[in-house]
């Protein structure tokens, strides 16, 4: 067996061409590169039952440690001086209607602060947020023999191609991550060795408007009703 | 007279400058300087529309990311603008007379993967409880990204919308279709299948794309 493929049967497995586009004599080995993608394993993870259980007990013993205990006396100490009363006098000399003007002002800022969707939302959770509530663990496989290094940048991760990497799978040029995403849809694509953007050949995609495509992936969980 | 008024377009400015910021931060030092006074722009006339503006901070970041010249990725975001545009459009001719963000995204995911406008309205016309529309244009943007046509897509969510089927039938409607690709079909004919078979059997868990295999026509 060899995992060192014809660049046109790589393309195939990139999802660039089809079996249809190769020439004969190459389709054999594209066929078995194609039942080696297909063999993977790429079924949701599903954690165990007991884990909540075991982390409780790990926080509940480093909480009765020592140290944990000096840093509590220490945030007491600094919490007695914060809330010990003080006397503070203060001399405001205002007019009435300016009172009334800036308690209107202040309705107003945070009525456009709390308007959905008026204003771009903050910085999303990162992708690897297990604990976000409703996200599910969704495991991405790319089958890159080649590759040094290789990446996933997509919606979930503000599209940062440094963040997230995936972990070579021994020798076999499989390489995998798995990410807790948000119920939705997400857009992405692997970057490999820092420069090649790759679509997964396992999953659909659409046009990225830069002239090249995206896969997306949905995730399942209430927010898709 | 004058501190009053002077004390509202002070606030409003400041709230103003806020968004700007807001876009300007996370886009500074990701995408060129020219990219973020345009998204800025763009953004700031998306939010006034009541449009949702994540979306094109994600296509501005990705255009960066890409290293797509500037020009094409200022270009990209206003087209996605327009989906979205045209998407509230779509669904407020179906009815709904104040799209939420989540349906507005869904319609412009629909418009990118291939649908039209018309489809996008037809489809949120049928929506049918529990389905709200973002899940309806959901499951067929992604039918639409498998390859199924876009009149097939629209007829089969229609139909099992309108069947009254439960909801696992039509949030599970793009693994069928892909696992009867896999199966050597092409889109079209996965879907054209489903639209005669049965509702899907209960058992199994809910799964997700990337663990299916895509159209590899011999």
């Amino acid at each position: 067996m060899t995992w060192e493929f014809h660049p046109l049967v790589k393309r195939v497995l990139d999802g660039e061409l089809t079996l249809g586009d190769l020439p004969l004599e190459l389709r054999p080995e594209a066929e078995e590169a194609l039942r080696m993608l297909a063999a993977l394993d790429r079924t949701p993870v599903t954690l165990s039952p007991g884990l909540d259980v075991r982390v409780m007990e790990t926080v509940r013993r480093r909480a009765g440690s020592p140290a944990t205990a000096r840093e509590s006396f220490r945030a007491v100490r600094v919490w007695r001086w914060i809330s010990a009363p003080r006397d503070v006098e203060i001399r405001l000399r205002v007019r009435p209607w300016a009172v009334g003007a800036l308690a209107a002002a202040a309705a107003l800022v945070l009525l456009l602060l709390a308007r959905p969707n008026a204003t771009p939302r903050g910085a999303p959770a990162a992708p690897t947020a297990a604990s976000a509530e409703g996200s599910v663990l969704v495991r991405f496989v790319l089958f890159a023999p080649r590759a040094h290094r290789v990446a996933i940048a997509g919606t979930f991760n503000q599209w940062d191609r440094e963040a997230t990497l995936l972990a070579p799978a021994g020798t076999t040029g499989v390489w995998t991550t798995t990410l807790a995403l948000a119920p939705g849809q997400h857009q992405y694509a692997f970057v490999v060795d820092g420069e090649r953007w790759v679509t997964d050949p396992a999953a659909p995609a659409v046009d990225d408007g830069f002239g090249r495509r995206n896969s997306v992936v949905a995730v399942p969980g209430a927010r898709a009703l | 007279m004058r501190t009053p008024c002077l004390t509202v377009c002070v606030v409003l400015g400041a709230a103003g400058l806020a968004a700007q910021g807001n876009v300007a931060a996370r886009l500074a030092g990701r995408v060129p300087a020219e990219v973020v006074a345009a998204a800025r722009g763009i953004v700031d006339s998306a939010a006034a529309r009541g449009l949702p503006v994540e979306l094109l901070m994600q296509k501005a970041l990705e255009g960066g990311a890409k290293g797509v010249p500037a020009d094409r990725v200022i270009a990209a975001v206003r087209t996605l603008a327009g989906e979205l545009d045209a998407s509230a459009g779509a669904l407020r001719a179906a009815g709904l007379a104040a799209p939420d963000g989540d349906a507005i995204e869904a319609g412009a995911f629909a418009l990118t993967a291939g649908l039209q406008e018309g489809q996008v309205r037809e489809l949120a016309r049928a929506r049918r409880a529990p389905f709200g529309a973002a899940a309806t244009l959901r499951v067929a943007a992604m039918l639409a990204a498998l390859g199924v046509p876009a009149k097939q897509t629209v007829a089969l969510v229609r139909r099992t919308v309108e069947s009254g089927r439960a909801p696992t039938d039509l949030l599970d409607l793009p693994g069928r279709v892909q696992s009867e690709i896999a199966r050597g079909e092409t889109p079209a004919q996965a879907a054209a299948g489903l639209a005669h078979a049965p509702a899907a059997p209960p058992a199994g868990p809910p799964t997700v794309p990337p663990g299916r295999e895509r159209s590899r026509k011999p």
